[in-house]
């Protein structure tokens, strides 16, 4: 039987220090943690910053980290430093070598890199190698070559190999979130179709409880006919729903779920309630592929942003918005050309669903006017010059003169700087373990 | 009734950073099965404005699940939901 503890759902929101000790207690025979994701935008893939900082890194990193050494289990992270790129990598890196200067630790650490070199990914492009997302649009050689990072979401081989390595610490870079709790139990021989199923679930720590919680610890174990899932927090416990909409979630085919090494089918799962706590699954099935395929993900800056936030009551007004922000667009283009992209996101009228809001109803609209250009300065005086139109404007039937609109802040322009957003989303029909370096750093 | 009144969990989310897919997982065998009869593919079709989507019937978890492309890449500039976390709001109130 191998016993595995999800630390928590993401590295950085802060884990609960008496879930972690009670599993340690239990036995476990490795600790993994998810670091990152693309759940949070484009914009930390293509900056190369991490979204936890320094502080909540090291703080979630450090003890768990001394422990595992202590109990010599291996610790594997994955999506280290939140998108992956060397970048992001050699930043989760420096918080690495802090902790084992403070604490005086000696251990040895494997980093698998997960960035690609553009020239790699235009060959395969121009190879044809390179096919759309179900159904996304395809890839250009532009895209390619305007994006900042590109990263592949890599599989569980180079986690395997580390660990035979001798590796106590594993920092991945962008990985798919099951090859970080895969790795482990298929390296000692563990069926692949539980440890599959058990990884895809686990990954997300105690989000797959109840109550559910990101930031707590969740065990599962595996033996010859089932897995196991449990949260070690006593307030929490793992239910047959509780792990079934668990598999759901974020996949778009619920049967179905591609990794680079193979695919796992679910049909035939079967959840059953083992004890008060503890779920108990099996039935899945793995299909190893003939020959693996990766996604590979990357972003490209768009500009700088400035908004503007207003608020508008007056209904003589919101019943000619539209023809209003029309207008007030044309304006800004006679203006300043075409070097700009201008959104107004109109907050209660259809800011969240967009074009497929379906209720009419308003009285109030929260205004962002929403102004990305090449550079900050330029973006500033556009949004700068709506917003001032805006408060003006003369629309028929004004009888309010004093201004349009009401502005929370002072001033109201705020510079966002940097936006990104992604410009690759792709399958690549290739092996490209042999592009992952796996570094063997000893402290 | 309402769908919202059927169901333990509806909620949408990201699937990647160019699909959404929604989760509706109903209380019991029996609303799950009234619900099927009444939804299909075409009536979600029309309901996101889409030409065509991926539907499925999740008999064996009283589930209904649909996904489809999103108008834009996740986090872009002329999107509406970063997470893709809001597109079940036009379900709740579908009569079952």
């Amino acid at each position: 039987m191998i016993r595995a503890l999800s630390l928590m759902g993401q590295l950085g929101y802060g884990y609960n220090r008496d879930s972690f000790a009670k599993a340690i207690g239990e036995g476990i025979d490795f600790i993994g943690v998810d670091a990152g994701s693309i759940d949070s935008g484009p914009y930390f893939l293509g900056s190369g910053n991490m979204k936890a900082n320094y502080d909540a890194t090291l703080s979630d990193l450090e003890f768990p980290l001394i422990m595992a050494l202590n109990k010599r289990i291996p610790f594997i992270i994955g999506s280290a430093g939140y998108a992956g790129s060397d970048t992001h990598l050699s930043k989760f890196m420096e918080i690495v070598e802090d902790i084992a200067k403070d604490n005086d630790l000696h251990f040895r650490v494997a980093v698998i890199h997960s960035e690609l070199d553009k020239s790699v990914i235009l060959d395969l492009l121009k190879e044809g190698k390179i096919a759309s997302y179900e159904g996304n649009p395809s890839l250009s050689e532009d895209d390619i070559k305007s994006s900042t990072h590109i990263v592949v979401q890599i599989g569980v081989k180079r986690f395997i190999e580390a660990l035979e390595k001798g590796a106590e610490l594993i920092v991945g870079g962008r990985a798919t979130d099951a090859s970080i709790y895969a790795a482990y139990p298929l390296l000692k021989g563990c069926n692949p179709d539980l440890v599959w199923h058990m990884a895809k679930i686990i990954e997300c720590g105690a989000l797959c409880a109840k109550p559910a919680s990101p930031s707590d610890a969740l065990l599962g174990w595996v033996d010859d006919g089932a897995f196991y899932l449990k949260p070690p927090n006593e307030t929490r416990r793992c239910t047959v729903d509780s792990a079934m909409a668990h598999t759901l979630y974020e996949n778009t085919n619920p049967f179905i779920i591609e990794e680079p090494d193979g695919t796992l089918f679910l049909e035939d799962a079967k959840y059953e309630q083992f004890d008060e706590k503890t779920v108990k699954i099996y039935g899945a099935k793995w299909k190893e592929k003939e020959r693996p395929t990766f996604k590979i993900e990357g972003a490209k800056r768009s500009g700088f942003r400035t908004i503007a936030i207003m608020g508008v009551r007056n209904p003589d007004m919101i019943a000619v918005f539209d023809d209003i922000l029309d207008e007030v667009r044309q304006q800004a283009e006679n203006r300043f050309g075409n070097g700009f992209t201008l959104n107004f996101r109109q907050y209660g009228k259809n800011g969240v669903l967009g074009s497929m809001e379906f209720d009419g109803n308003l009285h109030e609209i929260g205004l962002i006017v929403d102004v990305v250009a090449d550079d900050q300065a330029f973006a500033h005086k556009v949004c700068s010059v709506v917003k001032s139109t805006l408060q003006h404007y003369d629309y028929k039937g004004r009888i309010a003169t004093g201004a349009n609109v009401a502005f929370p802040y002072s001033p109201a322009e705020i510079d966002v700087g940097e936006v990104y957003e992604f410009s690759v989303y792709h399958i690549v029909e290739e092996d490209l373990n042999n592009y992952f370096r796996l570094e063997e750093i000893e402290f | 009734m309402k769908l919202k009144e059927a169901v333990k969990v509806l909620r949408s989310k990201n699937a990647g950073v160019w699909h959404i897919t929604i989760d509706i997982v109903f209380k019991n065998k029996d609303l799950y099965e009234k619900s099927k009869a009444r939804l299909n593919r075409d009536y979600f079709c029309r309901l996101f404005n889409r030409k065509s989507l991926d539907y499925f019937e999740c008999d064996g978890i009283n589930t209904l699940k649909i996904s489809f492309l999103r108008n834009t890449s996740a986090g872009s500039l002329n999107d509406v939901d970063c997470l893709g976390a809001n597109f079940y709001i036009p379900l709740l109130g579908v009569e079952i």
